[in-house]
């Protein structure tokens, strides 16, 4: 019943009783219209939202839907799109975007630097519960924002002027933190004694689409005019609030409507935030953070002195086409996070009415190339070419078909029979890739193709158990990483370094010289910006079987009786590349350090769970990364109690190096201490890397702009097929 | 008749109630909950998602506060999707239902034209073969039939699509794999009931009276050796029509199945207590149907008061 079985019944059907040689697989369809295709993505998107959606199945499609400040070039590096320019303050803490004033939405609306700010406010809200809101760690007061600890003074109260940032610390007397699973009294709790019409911004109540009743708690969200927020369309000020009724439903009234304050009396303890968390506030980066470690006083407030808006986060809208975003520390990534799915603007009408399913093609309001037509979930979506897109040159395509095909066979089966111009990376049975590979006279099939995926595959160590350095290190060091793609079949690259990249052997001349290295080096490389900022891994501890057993008699010696007579590798069932990688693990431990390996399959939430509370021993891991920053996507996860930091590994010196590389405001400078941390984590092998993922992918000769890059990211608009594929060959 | 049917339906909610109860106690027992994930979220983002869902709340006050929502019709919204559990009921159910309609339509007819077959040419090489294909049926399991369909149906023949339920063509070939182990069941039910009607007086005297042997069979031999069909075909299309997990996997056809499966995996509580209320309503209802017909077909097994 798993997917492992299908997928090998399967391809035993299909495949193992041998293909006909031939250049590609399956038949080639003759192209009919130029500017269709249809995608095979490997299963249903989790959410269209860009608040929602984390996997890999929602991206190209969220990206084809909802335009973003910056946008993926065809290399997977992030290039300009609804702004076109941008300036960026030397200490890195500040960007200040530009937005393209031809910019709208799919339903004619211009798109504004009003809708981006909305966005970065909904993704942190804490009623919006964002998966993704993550990747706006770096932004002013976003934690607080997000645990609903920060305030601002509406008025003078404690000794503290009007509009200072705060933060609370006590509620009546009792710190946050007892509070437990009770919320302490919402500051922005109002009720009204008259019925409320919730409606879009400077509407008629007659336009309400909901309708509160008389004395109904409602949240504010927002207030016009502020530093953040739209300006009030008439001499009042409107409140935007949400009310928490059905599935939820937000909208505007007239902030004056708002009669009751029920929580208006409880007093609260507050803290102003330091100077570096103050949006809009310049400064000495060596001042703001002296600043920073200096105490601040804290004064008692009551609940009607304070707020929670959106201005406490460093947003700032400066007109309809400037908005400044700006972080609490340097920040390099900070221009390129305006590709990230979080900070792609999303359509407040639509979103206010249906918060939970607005995404559906009745309801949702798109910016993309694309924009939706058509949504059968678990069967197919349709996007069709957007007429209000920015650039409508750069969209080839006027209708995109996306199959949403979970199952792996049937994915590579209908690429066979000619229904998918093009597969979703890796939705490709493991028992298919033998095949493929020789299928073409003992070549691969002229469609079929492997490229580095910028993921990395690895297993980790409990250190609560293994806590002896030099077992850990025997362990990594027994293991051949060159032999791994002969059994895996899909080309993996074998590297005991640990952030991924692309080979540097297959890198251009000018990446070489980007990376300063030469095409001999060993190893992967990951080019951040072209011809500026390229990162080298520190070389991991490669297969080396004398030191291996030198590093277990020494772990042996120091352990005594707590070293371990037999060692349980856990992995989650499902996936055969799994099985295959423990089994050569298990042979190489057995066979280089005479140590037992006992092999564990668990389902994947009680593998999940096992291993988030350090019940294993050592444990099957990967890690992908979506952009192009060594820092933040890979190696920061190992510090001292990072939530996903497995092992339970804590390396003061590690972490020492990476805060002082998050003060640091030049790149290049700043990459060097992550590469020593990294080499810090690699020496001390509380995870032992494996090999970087490849992409497997299946694509028609004649399918164009559709170019394979690190990350899998297809820009599936730009794609085109050509009829007179077989003359351009 | 009547007190038949209320008792049954009010035991039918007692039923309901019981398997709403246990199915959320066991799934909030078993290890993980519906955010937990490899790539772990910022503690704050993961409270206020799980504040959403009210699952810091005592056990009680969430099952009380989905049990009260059961007894109003509401089935809840997914935790994982941006959907409700009635919208993807409504919406995922008709693929099951015609998949498993097409399945045992294909089972009783194929099935029953098997079994005479086999019983009209009873001991020659028609019936052993027919009996083997029927054996066959019962035993393979679609696990392997399907991809074994799909290799030469769509793959080597392009008959019918590789998957995806694209026009009713699409449901031939998973409705076939789906149809054919019931078939098989069919097929010697079908042979063994002829058999012993064809050996029956009336079947003499009608071959006596000079009917053609076809119309033996077809005409007089098949009315009551289709009984014993008759009867399986209640609990086989109520069993076909919930959906198979793995026909419509290996098909991609986007039934109900997958929801099963899924919703556990991913801890989708909503949605897995939603479908097992749906599906037991479902069963409940089609077995009181099916006791209901017995009655009309049989006034022998007709209920009655019991006997005191």
């Amino acid at each position: 019943m798993t997917r492992r079985h299908l997928t090998t019944l399967a391809a035993l059907a299909a495949v193992g009783c041998g293909l006909p040689d031939s250049e590609y697989f399956g038949k080639v369809p003759a192209v009919d219209d130029p500017h269709t295709l249809t995608w095979c993505n490997s299963g249903e998107p989790d959410s269209l939202d860009p608040a929602e959606g984390q996997s890999t199945t929602v991206t190209p499609i969220m990206y084809a839907l909802f335009d973003g400040l910056l946008v993926f070039g065809d290399d997977g590096l992030p290039v300009a799109g609804l702004a076109s320019r941008w300036d960026v303050a030397p200490d890195q803490r500040r960007v200040t975007f530009h937005l393209r004033p031809e910019a709208r939405w799919s339903d004619g609306r211009p798109l504004t630097a009003y809708d981006v700010a909305y966005q970065l406010v909904r993704v942190l809200h804490p009623l919006t519960a964002s998966v993704n809101a993550d990747s706006l760690d770096w932004l002013k007061n976003n934690l607080a924002y997000l645990e609903n600890r920060a305030r601002v003074l509406v008025r003078d109260a404690g000794g503290l002027p009007a509009g200072t940032i705060v933060e609370v610390t006590a509620v009546d007397g009792k710190p946050l933190a007892d509070w437990g699973d009770t919320a302490p009294p919402d500051p922005n709790q109002r009720t009204a004694s008259r019925a409320l019409a919730l409606r879009d911004l400077g509407a008629d109540a007659t336009a309400a689409y909901a309708t509160v009743p008389p004395r109904a708690a409602v949240t504010i969200v927002e207030l016009s005019g502020r530093p953040a927020t739209l300006p009030s369309p008439d001499a009042r000020t409107w409140a935007y609030v949400h009310w928490d009724h059905g599935l939820g439903v937000y909208g505007w009234v007239p902030a004056d409507e708002l009669d009751g304050a029920p929580t208006a009396d409880h007093r609260v303890r507050v803290v102003p935030v330091a100077a570096k968390h103050v949006p809009g506030k310049d400064g000495a980066w060596a001042d703001l953070q002296a600043d920073a470690a200096r105490p601040r006083a804290e004064v008692e407030v009551t609940n009607a002195d304070l707020l929670m808006l959106p201005e406490v986060l460093g947003i700032r809208v400066v007109d309809a086409q400037t908005l400044v975003v700006e972080a609490s520390d340097p920040t390099p990534s900070i221009v390129a996070t305006g590709a990230s799915r979080a900070m792609r603007p999303t359509p407040r009408a639509a979103v206010s009415r249906h918060p939970r399913t607005w995404t559906a093609p009745a309801t949702i309001v798109t910016s993309g190339p694309m924009r939706l037509a058509e949504h059968a979930p678990r069967d197919h979506l349709t996007l069709v070419r957007s007429a209000t897109y920015r650039d409508p040159a750069e969209v080839k395509l006027d209708r995109l078909t996306v199959l949403s095909i979970d199952e792996q066979a049937a994915s590579a089966n209908l690429y066979f029979t000619g229904v998918c111009d093009a597969v979703a990376a890796n939705n490709i049975p493991q028992s298919y890739l033998a095949a493929l590979s020789t299928g073409n006279h003992g070549k691969p099939y002229r469609d079929y193709t492997v490229a580095p995926y910028l993921g990395t595959y690895f297993a980790v160590v409990n250190t609560k158990r293994f806590d002896n350095v030099h077992l850990r290190r025997a362990l990594t060091l027994a293991l051949d990483r060159s032999r791994i793609a002969g059994f895996l079949r899909g080309g993996e690259i074998g590297v005991a370094s640990y952030t991924p990249g692309t080979p540097i052997a297959d890198l251009t001349d000018e990446d070489l010289r980007t990376c300063g290295v030469t095409r001999t080096t060993p190893g992967v490389a990951l080019v951040i910006e072209r011809g500026k900022l390229c990162y080298v891994p520190p070389p991991g501890l490669e297969f080396d079987p004398d030191r291996a057993r030198a590093e277990l008699a020494q772990a042996k010696a120091e352990m005594g009786d707590r070293f371990p007579k037999e060692i349980v590798y856990k992995f989650n069932i499902g996936f055969e590349a799994h099985k295959l990688v423990s089994e050569y693990i298990q042979a190489q431990w057995q066979d280089v350090l005479h140590i037992g390996v006992r092999l564990e399959q668990q389902e994947w939430q009680v593998f999940l769970n096992d291993t988030r509370q350090l019940e294993y021993q050592v444990a099957r891991l990967g890690w992908i990364g979506s952009a192009a920053d060594p820092e933040v996507e890979f190696v920061r996860i190992w510090r001292c109690g990072s939530p996903n930091n497995r092992p339970a590994w804590c390396n003061p010196a590690f972490d020492a190096l990476l805060d002082e590389a998050a003060q640091m405001t030049d790149p290049a400078a700043r990459l060097a201490k992550v590469r020593a941390a990294e080499a810090i984590l690699v020496e001390e092998a509380p995870i032992i890397p494996m090999f970087v993922y490849t992409q497997k992918n299946l694509q028609r000769p004649y399918v164009r702009g559709l170019p394979e890059n690190l990350f899998a990211q297809p820009s599936l608009w730009r794609a085109w097929r050509d009829p007179d594929w077989r003359q351009r060959r | 008749m009547l007190r038949l049917i209320v008792s049954r339906l009010a035991g039918g909610v007692a039923v309901l109630a019981a398997v709403a109860t246990i199915t959320f106690l066991l799934l909030h027992a078993a290890p993980g909950g519906p955010f937990s994930r490899e790539r772990r979220l910022q503690p704050a983002v993961q409270r206020n998602i799980e504040d959403r869902y009210h699952l810091h709340d005592p056990l009680w006050q969430q099952y009380t506060r989905y049990m009260g929502g059961l007894a109003r019709g509401d089935l809840g919204h997914s935790m994982k999707r941006p959907e409700t559990v009635g919208a993807i009921i409504k919406r995922h159910f008709p693929y099951s239902l015609t998949l498993g309609l097409m399945a045992i339509g294909f089972a009783a007819v194929f099935g029953t034209l098997l079994g005479v077959l086999a019983a009209a040419r009873k001991n020659t090489w028609v019936d052993y073969a027919a009996m083997s294909v029927a054996l066959i049926g019962i035993s393979i399991p679609s696990l392997v039939l399907g991809p074994i369909a799909i290799r030469y149906l769509a793959l080597e023949l392009g008959w019918v699509p590789a998957a995806r339920a694209d026009g009713v063509v699409g449901y031939l070939a998973p409705a076939a794999v789906l149809g054919l182990i019931y078939a098989g069941t069919i097929a010697r039910l079908a042979r063994a009931s002829m058999i012993e009607t064809l050996g029956a007086d009336y079947i003499r005297t009608a071959r006596a009276k000079g009917v053609s042997e076809r119309g033996v069979v077809w005409r007089h031999g098949l009315r009551l050796g289709l009984l014993p069909v008759v009867s399986y075909l209640g609990p086989a299309t109520a069993g076909l029509i919930s959906g198979s997990f793995v026909v419509e996997k290996i098909f991609q056809i986007p039934g109900l199945g997958f929801y099963f499966v899924d919703s556990v995996t991913s801890r989708d509580y909503p949605v897995l207590t939603g479908l097992l209320v749906f599906y037991v309503g479902f069963l409940v209802v089609a077995n009181l149907l099916v006791d209901l017909a017995y009655g009309w077909l049989d006034p022998r097994i007709r209920h009655s008061e019991p006997a005191a």
